[in-house]
């Protein structure tokens, strides 16, 4: 006779707890992976956004097929043509966490490219015009004058793109980089608890999440026109005080 | 009111050429909007441009600081050639068009004031990039125009901050503040509500008392009529007519005429 009954469920949320140490160990692994390729993609995105926008066909074709393709690719695909591809290929091997930011890198900077690019766009052609009637340069214009509105833009959709940055570091599991599934994955097969394990992972993702919204949500006020934000503050202190001798 | 005439008024015929456009054509795409432009602007010229919609008046304005650059035709200031010059004429030097940029201050219809920038640093930044100033000089100066324009109290807002009319002052300052030798205005009230247009005027009626050079676009024939010392009137691509102060009385096109009376 088979015994159709399931046995009691007993989920021992304790084990999070008893498990903290190590899944925080995990979590700031994911977040020095994404923060690397973070700094790396804001980069790559820049001048993907640049080149995209040139006047020199060849140069806008190379940018626009590479986002075109890399922002298709699924994060575990890219993690493994970095890790396994590339020794196969030319037999030098990257580390898994080297492995982790190189994939996100070349992901996001397709994404972050065509951000900066509708950002870049965004700002009225006044704007360069008036730059260039009073005698700017274009680089002077471009850093002055472009890119600190462009910025303001583009943070809020950087901070989300940096949420599924986080994310996505889930799937280097598979290289066995020791970010927050592997580590679950790893305190599953010892305790076979997955609804209450994979659940810790959730809970610490969203976590993460709801910071990151709140950084970024500091930092777009050290953009807005004037900046409420402290550090902005901070900063103009000095211009404030000269503005208000000479305004004396 | 006659006072006023004779003190902003000019001297034509003796004073130092400025800048000279001849043949100035200029495209864009298929539609050729200006048909080869000639004129001569003196030092202390009141310039003002007038003419129906589309007729080229703001493309022929950007061609003097080669915010439009020319297809063909010269664009010549004080001595130095920087359009593409004239066919088959040989150029003798050619400046850069940001060498051009420097002396030729312009004022936007629509202010394009950095609004991430407090009108200070709406200022001292073009100061301190396009003339090398250090913060300390750039900021004085800042405030020096600003204080010109009346407005040396808001130096600390921003341009989202301030009205349309202040806005507009706070560009003629930050033009002003480069110590141009020529001031281009492009349409500089059209944006504005009709409340805000006098203090504009006003700014710009006493800039023009001080002798400096200005060309305007404006669709305002009661500053056009004080101010203007030469007026031109364009219509498709073309100078219908040049006149000096007594063009609004004498002047001998039949379609000038018609335009004056329908908008005056």
């Amino acid at each position: 006779m088979v015994n159709n009954e399931l046995p009691p469920i007993n989920f021992r949320w304790e084990l999070i707890w008893e498990n903290r140490g190590i899944l925080a160990k995990g979590l700031s692994v994911a977040i020095s992976v994404s923060i690397t390729a973070l700094m790396l993609s804001l980069v790559l995105g820049l001048l993907l956004a640049l080149t995209r926008m040139s006047r020199f066909k060849l140069i806008s074709g190379v940018s626009s097929v590479y986002v075109n393709i890399f922002r298709g690719i699924p994060a575990l695909v890219s993690v493994i043509w970095v890790y396994f591809g590339w020794s196969l290929l030319f037999g030098h091997n990257f580390s898994v966490f080297q492995s982790g930011v190189i994939a996100l890198t070349l992901l996001y900077s397709a994404f972050f490219s065509e951000i900066f690019r509708s950002a870049l766009q965004a700002i009225p052609t006044g704007q360069r015009e008036a730059g260039l009637a009073l005698g700017m340069s274009r680089l002077k214009i471009f850093r002055s004058i472009i890119m600190p509105q462009a910025t303001k833009i583009a943070l809020p959709n950087i901070g989300s793109m940096y949420i599924g940055m986080v994310k996505d570091t889930s799937t280097f599991a598979v290289i066995g980089l020791a970010e927050v599934v592997r580590v679950v994955q790893d305190l599953n097969s010892i305790n076979f608890q997955p609804f209450v394990l994979f659940t810790a992972a959730a809970l610490l993702y969203v976590f993460v999440a709801f910071i990151v919204d709140q950084i970024f949500r500091s930092i777009e006020k050290n953009f807005s026109y004037p900046p409420t934000g402290k550090v902005a503050k901070f900063l103009t202190k000095g211009k404030k005080t000269r503005i208000d001798k000479l305004m004396a | 009111m006659e006072k006023r005439f004779s003190l902003i008024v000019s001297d034509t015929s003796t004073s130092q050429t400025l800048m000279e456009l001849s043949g100035v054509r200029k495209t864009f795409g298929t539609v050729e909007v200006l048909h080869g432009i000639d004129l001569t602007i003196h030092k202390g010229n009141h310039v003002v441009i007038f003419g129906p919609s589309g007729s080229g008046k703001s493309t022929l304005l950007r061609s003097m600081n080669l915010l439009a650059e020319p297809n063909s035709g010269s664009v010549k200031f004080l001595g130095v050639e920087y359009g593409p010059g004239v066919d088959g004429q040989r150029k003798v030097r050619r400046g850069k068009s940001i060498a051009l940029r420097q002396q030729v201050g312009m004022v936007f219809q629509q202010f394009n004031l950095f609004p991430h920038l407090s009108a200070l640093d709406n200022i001292a930044l073009p100061l301190r990039s396009a003339k090398g100033l250090s913060i300390k000089d750039a900021e004085e100066r800042a405030a020096l125009e600003l204080k010109n324009v009346g407005l040396l109290n808001w130096a600390a807002s921003y341009p989202g901050q301030l009205s349309g009319g202040q806005q507009q002052r706070v560009a003629i300052a930050r033009a002003l503040s480069l110590d141009p030798k020529i001031m281009l205005f492009d349409e500089p009230t059209s944006a504005l509500d009709p409340e805000l247009v006098g203090e504009v005027l006003s700014v710009m009626r006493k800039l023009a008392e001080t002798g400096m050079t200005m060309v305007v676009v404006t669709h305002e024939m009661n500053f056009a009529k004080e101010v203007g010392d030469v007026n031109v009137f364009m219509e498709a691509g073309n100078i219908v007519e040049i006149g000096g102060r007594d063009f609004w009385t004498k002047s001998l096109s039949e379609r000038t005429q018609q335009f004056i009376g329908s908008v005056l």
